[in-house]
């Protein structure tokens, strides 16, 4: 197989032309998720990226999107649609190229790793009047980075217990209310786990975890927007809550990475309590067979403190007609959108009008009392650029505390060690 | 692949024509046409896997957030990775599941394809039974595994209510997750390797094994020494494609444990996967993509260089 003149010739031919082609593919591959907008102020037509669960959200979310053509006749918005995983995967390297669509769905507490591609709207919120006391202040503030207003929230919720009240009654323990305590709360679950079934079902997601933190030392994952998991009161309060598996057994071994674990046992009926937000309330309803209630977490020693985490819509940097893109997010989350989604039951509105209709959906006693008390006991839970890691981590050796594997200590410092540098 | 390149028959012209002088048009036309037929699938290789892995060979070399400025870092990836305990024990659980995985899979599905000799009743319906687990698409199987494993499922539950005892916390517990994990992939893969086995011991002429029992030769000698021989290049084939796609496991550990405890199932492909898509860094991703490009390349060619000791084509 010796190579003659020809068959080389012939080769480096070959070689070539696949060259160039792969070389003109490349290139004409980054024009196809382009989807900038054209078009003035008042006249668009416009992408949106978002989150979407199946065709009835899909329908429900395309409503959203059309009340900002039924606003301004000459504006059109586009819903794409990813499931939560991809969408998030996809959402990074289109923000990163510059070829992400005009308006982004993004969540609070990812809000931190792609601020950099998206527009303040802090200037535009002013020159359409927008007004940011409209919506509840701690999701607002969530949507915040650096001062600066980066998405405008749909959804809001401070995370509240919540429990089964057949499993109560039937232990003969009391309904809790606004204000009772971690010793209360420790009776209670302790009372509650009795045949196979527990008082509390826990997994070390980090909302979760940080809200738990928060109501017993008061300690913040964050200090000076780095990661600060080492500080001995979160130290503590991370310790105590990994108790509740580990030495007061009030909650069962957490198997690993099935985030749907804790949602399972409580709708079917073999934990009394979970820590859950609002926007999973309604759904949650649909599926259990209980009477189902809602209280805020447990006071500790400073009392009730938990954490806000929300959703909304910002404009990517990239965005050629950032004016009509606002306009477009003000009819989404105006009042007549929310208050239709409220009225189907999804997530608890961002905006206090809307509040009630939400709550009629929902038809559960003393969730109003206990949303406000819950949301006027709660900060939005800040977080570092790098927080996907952090949550990841968390879960990982969370779950290794809580079944006592490691110490909670030494989680803690292995997720230090191996995001602290990246906050 | 070794399969490929030993079974399929010599090509180009036949020896020998004849006529010399009308030899070189038709290797030449022959040659044209074969180039015009390779090139769809030279330029997909070359689109899809040439490229890509040259460009993350140049990607490896960078500090390249999605987000942010890159900076170049020559080697210093690859120092991270190497330095890194969290990678060093990914790389230990992914020699922990091949080490498991492909003999166990390897033993199952050879005693099986075994057991179910060309004299058994009803032999198709167990190769289809056994071919189910692989076609039925992963994620459905890692679910009803999950459903098995976790604490009040079914493995769990079973035990509590016959004998009163706990099961452990199969996919929460350092120690077992890695086990659970390896049970579950080998009752998923092992159908596979079953049927290229069964393929091949159907190639054994029944008068060679025959013969050898009327000289005397009990079942583990037919076995060792007639069997054996003649499966010994789809045994081949067979470990060779087991051992790279169970460096390459992914699915399994993802859906049932996410790589937990800890990071005690995490495996290569998972962390190039976080690291690239969920936390953005794709030059660690690339990187780390390279060091299981190496392994894998490494040890196939071990295995190549290695079949001349006991891999038998004379047949």
């Amino acid at each position: 197989m010796k190579a003659t003149p020809v068959r080389a010739r012939r080769w480096a031919t070959a070689t070539l032309s696949v060259l160039a082609l792969t070389a003109v593919a490349a290139c004409g591959g980054g024009n196809s998720g382009g989807s900038s907008s054209s078009g003035s102020a008042d006249k668009a037509d416009l992408t949106w990226s978002f989150w979407i669960a199946g065709t009835e959200d899909q329908a429900a979310w395309q409503k959203v999107a059309d009340q900002a053509h039924t606003d301004h006749s000459g504006i059109t918005v586009k819903l794409q649609g990813a499931p939560w995983d991809s969408y998030w995967s996809k959402i990074g390297t289109t923000l990163a190229g510059g070829k992400s669509p005009c308006i982004v769905g993004m969540q609070s507490l990812r809000l931190a790793s792609y601020a950099g591609a998206m527009m303040p709207l802090d200037d535009l919120m002013k020159k359409y009047g927008m007004k940011a006391e409209d919506f509840d202040k701690p999701i607002m503030d969530g949507l915040k980075v650096d001062g600066k207003q980066i998405a405008i929230p749909y959804d809001s919720g401070p995370m509240v217990i919540f429990y089964n009240k057949d499993m109560f009654k039937a232990a003969g323990v009391p309904d809790p209310k606004p204000g009772w305590t971690m010793d209360e709360f420790k009776a209670a679950a302790k009372k509650l786990t009795a045949a196979g079934k527990s008082g509390l079902v826990t997994t070390p997601g980090d909302l979760g975890v940080t809200s738990w933190v928060r109501t017993m030392t008061g300690a913040e994952p964050l200090a000076d927007g780095k990661l600060n998991f080492t500080d001995p009161k979160f130290q503590q309060g991370f310790s105590q809550y990994a108790d509740f598996v580990r030495t007061d057994k009030i909650a069962p071994q957490v198997p690993g990475g099935n985030p749907d674990f804790e949602t399972q046992q409580f709708t079917g009926g073999k934990a009394a309590m979970q820590l859950n937000g609002p926007w999973s309330l309604i759904d949650t309803k649909g599926k259990v067979k209980f009477d189902l209630g809602i209280a805020p977490i447990p006071a500790g020693p400073d009392g009730s403190k938990t954490y806000t985490a929300g959703s909304g819509f910002g404009i990517a940097r990239s965005c050629k007609t950032p004016d009509a893109a606002f306009q477009a997010i003000m009819s989404m989350t105006s009042v007549k959108p929310l208050t239709t989604l409220a009225e189907a039951g999804r997530a608890y509105p961002s905006r206090t009008v809307a509040h009630p209709a939400w709550f009629t959906a929902a038809g559960i006693d003393g969730a109003k009392e206990t949303i406000d008390y819950a949301s006027e006991h709660s900060i939005p839970l800040v977080t570092s650029k790098n927080w996907v890691q952090v949550a990841d981590l968390l879960n990982r050796f969370g779950t290794q505390a809580l079944n006592g594997e490691i110490p909670p200590d030494q989680a803690l410092k292995t997720i230090q060690d191996q995001a602290g540098a990246g906050s | 692949m070794a399969a490929l390149n030993t079974t399929v028959a010599p090509t180009g012209t036949p020896p020998d024509r004849g006529v010399r002088a009308g030899r070189r048009p038709a290797l030449r036309r022959d040659g044209r046409y074969a180039s015009i037929f390779l090139a769809p699938s030279l330029v997909g290789l070359a689109l899809f896997t040439l490229f890509p892995t040259a460009m993350a060979l140049g990607i490896s070399l960078f500090d390249w957030p999605v987000f942010g400025d890159r900076a170049f870092r020559g080697f210093g990836n690859y120092s991270h990775l190497l330095h890194d305990p969290v990678f060093r024990r990914v790389v230990l659980n992914t020699v922990l599941f091949v080490v498991l995985y492909v003999p166990l899979n390897v033993i199952v599905s050879l005693g099986l394809a075994v057991w179910l000799g060309p004299q058994i009743r009803g032999r198709q319906v167990f190769r289809v039974l056994f071919f189910i687990p692989v076609m039925t698409p992963m994620v459905a199987n890692v679910m009803v595994w999950r459903l098995l494993f976790q604490p009040g499922g079914l493995i769990d539950g079973g035990l509590q209510s016959w004998f009163g005892i706990d099961a452990p916390n199969f996919l929460g517990s350092s120690n077992w997750a890695m086990p659970a994990i390896v049970a579950m992939s080998i009752w998923q893969g092992f159908g596979y390797n079953f049927l290229v086995f069964s393929a091949a011991i159907d190639q054994v002429p029944q008068s060679q094994l025959e013969s050898a029992q009327i000289d005397g030769a009990g079942p583990l000698q037919r076995f060792r020494y007639i069997t054996w021989p003649m499966i010994t290049p789809s045994m081949f084939f067979a470990t060779t494609l087991t051992l790279i796609t169970s460096f390459q496991v992914f699915a399994q550990p993802f859906i049932l444990t996410q790589g937990g405890p800890g990071v005690a199932t995490q495996t290569i492909v998972m962390y190039v996967y976080n690291q690239g898509w969920q936390f953005l860094q794709m030059g660690l991703a690339s990187a780390a993509g390279w060091v299981l490009f190496v392994i894998i390349m490494g040890i196939t060619a071990i295995q190549f260089v290695g079949q001349k000791r006991w891999v038998n084509y004379d047949i």
